[in-house]
């Protein structure tokens, strides 16, 4: 685009001329460059200059002359238009020219004169401007008068301008700014009066006049080209093509892009009707003529549609002019030129359409299926067009290539193209030929011409003009994401780099490209770049690269012929015979002989004394394809010691046989690392090897068959034993390291899968091939120690439960053991350990490992003293010390429960059996044990009021509406409070002392007796026993939360046998502690004690006393009754009311009469209290007496003071 | 005239490519055809663009390209057919019957019981009755 002439790239500009008053030109054309559109300003420096616009005698360009014409558009005519021809000239007259001197006013009229001649002749329009230096300047009507009439221009076309008057100017002219400006305005409007009619002008007022002539005067000059097209006698279709064109420049000179359009398109299509017709130049340049025309107009037309966004409008315009005028290629010798054209049509299409769619964005292509030949989306992008270019750049290379071959056999000098320069006419050249110092223009033959545009092709270097479309394309797909087209221009562009020699560039780009082609398994292409990318090693010298690339292209699934024989670049023919070539030469060089200088190409790549090449493939690499190893071992694990088989299996799809010298296979642990020699090859004993060699019949690896390698192998080590790599040595210099795959995992190469080879597989173990890996586990040796865990029965919450590790060494030492506890929850929790989650967090204490107590006998100081131990919640370590075989030890774990819970404890030991630590190889054994925590004793305890007395409660009424109640126990009466300890377990237990602590800080509420007594022998509780124990609590406070303390239980296993010979001392005695609930102490309101004998005899009447009192310090109501009774006679009132008076009490007495012996319950008494309406019955318990059938004798009665014993079961 | 015909499987891997020219330019049909996979992708994962073409297996005029026009066809199993022809003036109908045509001879090669799914279609019988729709490409129009 950048080579076509400025004016054609840009829309034309309205010129306008300036004559008179120079000092005021930068001024106005400044400011009619700002106006909107823009008009460009032609300044005059005086008068005299008006001549330039008089009118040349022309004899073309008269309609009515009907010479044929010499060619269809001059060059200069629309450059003239833009710059030398204005459309409308403004004189400018200072006022004082008008108002003073009359030498002045004549001189101003033959001006008007002379101006007038010369502006009717190109009916250019003109503009009067007076200019005043201030508004007081005085210009007469008459004179004003006077003036129009002599130039004869309409009063609108007079204008006075005052240049100071910056009112409206300053908005885009801030230089001009002057003060005092509002004071000159308005002495203008007071002044005004005779200036009527003649306003001062603004300077917008100037330019919309102006530019309204201009229009004017574009419009007419276009209306009469028209004119003349429209009477249809004009002799040549050349000028009607011209005078469309002239006419479509018009208009876009006002801006009337449709009409320009319609004018450009009919010249175009005028045009398209000449070729074949005209006659007028020698064949080949008429044709150049017409297609620069095209061009021109073609730029034009596409420009327009461009701007006005109609971009589907615009690529099917270029689609029919591409298809135009490709078929007119014209004479065989200047096909070059066509190319040429072609090109530029597509580069300048493809620019345009770039800058458009930067300027309109997102242009969403839609493809109109409808129409008969729907665009593609290609069409769309001017990476396209760029790409396409550059085909036709190359295109015109060749062609030009071929006429450059052919001219310079007939060895002709040529001296002619000197002196041809272009001619007036777009698309012509004429040759100068200067004689003295007359110039003459002498039309060119074609031959003449040929040589010419022969010698300017000479000059431009097409291939890097190539490179920049190509790379504009590739970059332009590029960031499309277009990567398969986007490729294909990388690849010409790199072919084109490597025709200039710049092969890093190319080798780049090949390198890229190469991977798609890989990926996506097209052969044919790859087998193209890789060939490029062959010399561009073999340019470079790069050995490893030619030696990469050679193989990757020896191995390439090609094996028929793919009908890609020419154009196939240094690669050659794609087939299998130009494979093998490709594999000889590669394995001569690396073999040392004598280097490829034997070959046509000299060359830099040799291989000398002891360099060598090591060619990597991993698991991607594409030389995967030249070799492949797959490693199996035969069995997943092996104990340390023993031997198992290794089967090394390498594949190579070169399609000639590749004898390897010898392999090394490599392993993780060194070691084991071995070698499998040719035992055809002479074997140089060269390294004094410590691996061992095996040595192998042949190690020929034949094209497309594995060789498969069957080696024992045996490793000393526990732990993983992966093979990593298996490295060939071809030569004295190649190797070749593969890097080891297992069959089970085996992708097969990909390019060969793609291709219809059948599939072979590394092991013929159907087993191993599909479940074959390349590494086993070496197992680590036995162990040869006993881990015993001692423990028996459960756990008892609260005491210390020991556990017994012994170990016993049977065959191994120990050394540098370490015992591992750990202790898990068997329900599925994790670790008792305090980075555990945190709803275990509440649990950490539930169990607990305490210690680890050592050896019976051995000192704990000596023991701890330099050795590891670590103890936590549920996690221990400690060191074992160093056991010769034999040799036994052991440790006691104390575990404690807090809450009854199932645990399993794991106890592993690890250890080495040798006392080198270098060879650290550890032994472990595991063992486990679940362990049940129990709770020993259930608490229980109860409160009792002395015998036959009970007290009104009056809180123990409402207990039945209020749940949760703590106990109430009266106030200033003993109360009898029975705590009872069961034995839940299935072991018999010892129990020291049952007590009942109070907390030392609580103030003395209550006294309790018996509280902290111990037993005098620890009593035994057999499994499902229970212990009682009674205390007395009396409290002379009324408080409704009464603190009691705290049960507390000493007990122990019971040792059984061993229970006499163990001294209490060493014994330690378990704890368990229970929170006495609170008690509720309150006053009873009445006491009901009971009297009577403790036993009766039958038909024996004795007394029963019911004593009420009173405890409070009022009169208290109360009704009773006296249930009858069917065992006794009884004598008394059975109900009645009676007022009991404050703190007395009132007896009720009774006669009975017992008529059954036994066990007999008593009259059942119950009473009411009015006062405080509650009703009362005192319990069955205590209500029954036994009757004997006769008097009893007694020997003594039995009392002591001695209270505490246990009682048995009610 | 048909230049150039080809086979594209799932991984954009060629499973058959042939060309029909007596120049030696196999390989610039080969980049042409590997070309076009582009305009497949971009047809394929913007469907909204090519409208009405939606479910429907010939894809159309992929690209113009120098002196060649590309064809697309897409089958159920999205494997992509490409033609390459120099003829400019081509009639829709008698593409979409070439297409129809190879499509028939396509299924039959691969359903040949020792053609593995994904490879290579190496069947002669295959090629010779491509080579007979290609030869016979045009003349139903002409017809």
């Amino acid at each position: 685009m950048e080579e076509y002439p400025e004016e054609l790239r840009t829309p034309p500009v309205t010129l306008a001329s300036l004559v008179g008053c120079p000092e005021l030109h930068p001024l106005i054309s400044t400011h009619l460059l700002s106006e909107q559109p823009p008009i460009n300003t032609l300044a005059l420096p005086d008068f005299s200059k008006i001549s330039l616009f008089n009118k040349k005698v022309d004899p073309d360009s008269t309609a009515t002359s009907p010479s044929p014409s010499l060619g269809i558009l001059k060059r200069d005519w629309l450059l003239k238009h833009r710059t030398k021809l204005p459309s409308v000239l403004a004189v400018l007259f200072p006022a004082h020219h008008l108002a003073a001197d009359p030498a002045y006013w004549l001189q101003l009229c033959s001006h008007l004169d002379f101006i007038k001649t010369v502006v009717r002749g190109r009916n250019i329009k003109f503009v009067i401007v007076v200019v005043i230096q201030t508004n007081a300047d005085e210009i007469s009507e008459d004179r004003m008068i006077a003036l129009r009439k002599r130039a004869e221009v309409d009063a609108k076309h007079v204008v006075v301008l005052n240049p100071n008057d910056t009112s409206e100017l300053k908005q885009t002219l801030h230089r001009h700014a002057h003060c005092g400006l509002h004071s000159l305005f308005f002495s203008a409007l007071f002044k005004g009066t005779c200036f009527e009619f003649l306003t001062v002008v603004s300077w917008s007022r100037l330019a919309s006049s102006i530019s309204e002539l201009a229009v004017a005067y574009y419009r007419e000059e276009g209306r009469r080209i028209k004119q003349r097209i429209e009477k249809k006698n004009i002799s040549s279709v050349e000028l009607i093509v011209r005078y469309c064109f002239k006419v479509a420049v018009y208009a876009e000179f006002r801006s009337d892009w449709t009409e320009a359009l319609k004018f450009y398109e009919e010249a175009y299509h005028t045009l398209r009707e000449i070729v074949g017709v005209t006659t007028r130049l020698p064949a080949v340049q008429r044709l150049v003529e017409i297609k620069s025309i095209s061009e021109q107009l073609h730029f034009k037309i596409s420009t327009l549609l461009l701007h006005s966004g109609k971009v589907t409008e615009a690529v099917t315009w270029f689609r029919q002019h591409k298809n135009a005028y490709k078929r007119l290629v014209g004479a065989p010798e200047g096909i070059f030129l066509h190319w040429e054209w072609m090109s530029r049509q597509f580069l300048v299409f493809g620019e345009l359409l770039e800058t458009s769619s930067k300027i309109i964005q997102g242009i969403s292509p839609i493809i109109q299926a409808t129409s008969s030949k729907p665009l593609t989306e290609w069409e769309y992008y001017s990476a396209y067009y760029y790409q396409l270019a550059a085909h036709y750049l190359s295109e015109k290379r060749s062609a030009l290539e071929l006429t450059i071959s052919m001219s310079e056999t007939s060895n002709e000098i040529d001296n002619v193209a000197d002196s041809v320069v272009p001619s007036v006419y777009v698309g012509q050249f004429t040759r100068l030929l200067e004689q003295g110092d007359k110039v003459d223009m002498l039309p060119l033959t074609d031959e003449e011409y040929i040589r010419y545009a022969v010698s300017e092709g000479k000059r431009f270097q097409d291939s890097l003009e190539i490179i920049v479309l190509l790379k504009k394309a590739y970059e332009s797909f590029n960031s499309m994401k277009i990567q398969r087209v986007s490729s294909f221009c990388g690849f010409q562009m790199a072919r084109e780099y490597f025709a200039e020699g710049d092969i890093s560039n190319a080798k780049q780009i090949f390198d890229s490209i190469a991977s798609l082609y890989r990926k996506e398994g097209w052969v044919t292409l790859l087998w193209n770049v890789l060939g490029y990318l062959r010399e561009c090693s073999r340019k470079n010298g790069t050995i490893k690269d030619f030696v990469e690339y050679s193989l990757e292209m020896a191995a390439l699934p090609i094996s028929a012929d793919t009908g890609v024989q020419r154009d196939s670049g240094p690669a050659g023919p794609a087939n299998l015979r130009q494979r093998e070539i490709v594999h000889n030469e590669v394995f001569e060089l690396v073999g040392g002989a004598s280097g490829l200088e034997t070959n046509e190409h000299p060359s830099n790549l040799n291989i000398t004394g002891d360099e060598s090449l090591q060619l990597e493939v991993d698991l991607v690499s594409p030389l995967r394809l030249a070799m492949l190893a797959s490693v199996a071992f035969h069995e997943q694990t092996i104990k340390p010691g023993t031997s198992t088989l290794i089967t090394v299996s390498l594949l190579s799809h070169l399609p000639l046989t590749v004898e390897i010298d010898q392999l090394e296979i490599q392993f993780n642990q060194s070691k084991c690392n071995f070698f499998i020699a040719n035992a055809k090859k002479t074997q140089s004993s060269n390294g004094i090897q410590q691996h061992r060699t095996e040595t192998a019949p042949s190690l020929s690896l034949e094209s497309k068959k594995w060789l498969r390698l069957t080696h024992d192998i045996q490793s000393d080590q526990s732990g993983k034993l992966e093979c990593l790599s298996v490295i060939a040595k071809i030569g004295s210099h190649l190797t070749i390291c593969c890097r080891a795959d297992s069959p089970a995992s085996l992708d097969s190469v990909p390019l060969w899968t793609l291709d219809g080879c059948v599939q072979t597989v590394p092991i013929k173990d159907p087993i191993l091939v599909l479940s074959g890996q390349k590494s086993t586990q070496v197992e680590e040796p036995d162990p040869q120690v006993d881990l015993h865990l001692g423990a028996s029965g459960p756990a008892l919450v609260g005491e210390i439960f020991l556990v017994p590790v012994t170990l016993v060494s049977k065959g191994h030492d120990v050394y540098s053991g370490e015992l591992k506890i750990n202790l898990v929850d068997v329900k599925g929790g994790g670790l008792f350990s305090p980075r555990d989650s945190e709803p275990y967090a509440t649990d950490s204490h539930h169990v607990q490992l305490l210690g680890i107590s050592g050896p019976e006998g051995e000192d704990d100081s000596q023991l701890y003293s330099d050795k590891i131990k670590k103890i936590q919640q549920s996690f221990g370590l400690i060191s074992v010390p160093i056991l010769k075989n034999g040799d036994s030890w052991s440790c006691k774990l104390e575990i404690k429960w807090h809450r009854p819970k199932p645990i399993m404890l794991y106890v592993s030991l690890g250890y080495t059996p040798y006392c080198n630590e270098l060879n650290a190889q550890s032994v472990h054994v595991h063992k486990h044990l679940q362990i049940e925590g129990q709770t020993a004793i259930v608490l229980n305890h109860y409160y009792l009021m002395p015998f036959r007395r009970d007290p009104l409660l009056l809180s123990k009424n409402k207990q039945a509406s209020e749940f949760g109640q703590s106990e109430s126990l009266p106030l200033n009466q003993k109360n009898v409070l029975i705590v009872s300890a069961k034995n839940c377990t299935e072991l018999p237990l010892r129990l020291k002392s049952v007590s009942i602590e109070v907390e030392d800080d609580a103030e003395k509420t209550c006294s309790i007796q018996h509280g902290s007594e111990e037993l005098l022998n620890p009593c035994l509780i057999v499994p499902g026993e229970e212990f009682k124990k009674i205390f007395l609590v009396s409290s002379n406070m009324n408080i409704s939360k009464l603190k009691l303390g705290t049960v507390c239980l000493r007990w122990r296993r019971d040792l059984g046998v061993e229970e006499q010979s163990a001294s209490t001392s060493t014994l330690s005695w378990v704890v368990t502690k229970q929170k006495l609930p609170d008690v509720n102490v309150e006053l009873p309101p009445l006491i009901v004690s009971f009297e009577c004998p403790p036993y009766a005899i039958v038909g024996d009447p004795f007394t029963y006393y019911i004593r009420i009192s009173n405890q409070t310090q009022l009169l208290q109501e109360v009704k009773y009754s006296l249930a009858d009774a069917q065992s006794f006679v009884l004598s008394g009132y059975h109900d009645d009311t009676v007022h009991v008076l404050p703190k007395s009490e009132h007896i009720l007495s009774y006669k009975l009469v017992p008529l059954v012996s036994g066990m007999q319950q008593l009259p059942k008494f119950s009473m009411t209290s009015v006062r405080y309406s509650a009703a009362y019955q005192p319990s069955n318990s205590s209500n029954s007496v036994f009757v004997f059938p006769s008097k009893p004798h007694f020997k003594a009665a039995v009392s002591t003071n001695n209270r505490v014993e246990s009682v048995a079961n009610e | 005239m048909i230049v150039c015909v080809a086979v594209v499987g799932h991984q954009n891997n060629p499973l058959y490519i042939q060309s029909f020219t007596e120049a030696d330019d196999a390989l610039k049909l080969h980049h042409i055809v590997h070309c076009s996979l582009d305009v497949v992708d971009e047809r394929v994962n913007n469907p909204k663009k090519s409208g009405p073409m939606l479910n429907e297996t010939f894809l159309g005029l992929l690209y113009p390209i120098e002196n060649y026009k590309v064809y697309g066809y897409l089958t159920n199993t999205k494997v992509k057919f490409i033609l390459v022809t120099t003829d400019l003036d081509v009639k829709d109908a008698d593409v979409r019957n070439f297409f129809r045509r190879f499509h028939a001879a396509y299924v039959d090669a691969v359903s040949n019981p020792f053609h593995v799914p994904g490879k290579k279609i190496t069947s002669r019988t295959f090629a010779e009755r491509v080579s007979t729709i290609v030869k016979s490409f045009g003349f139903s129009s002409a017809g």
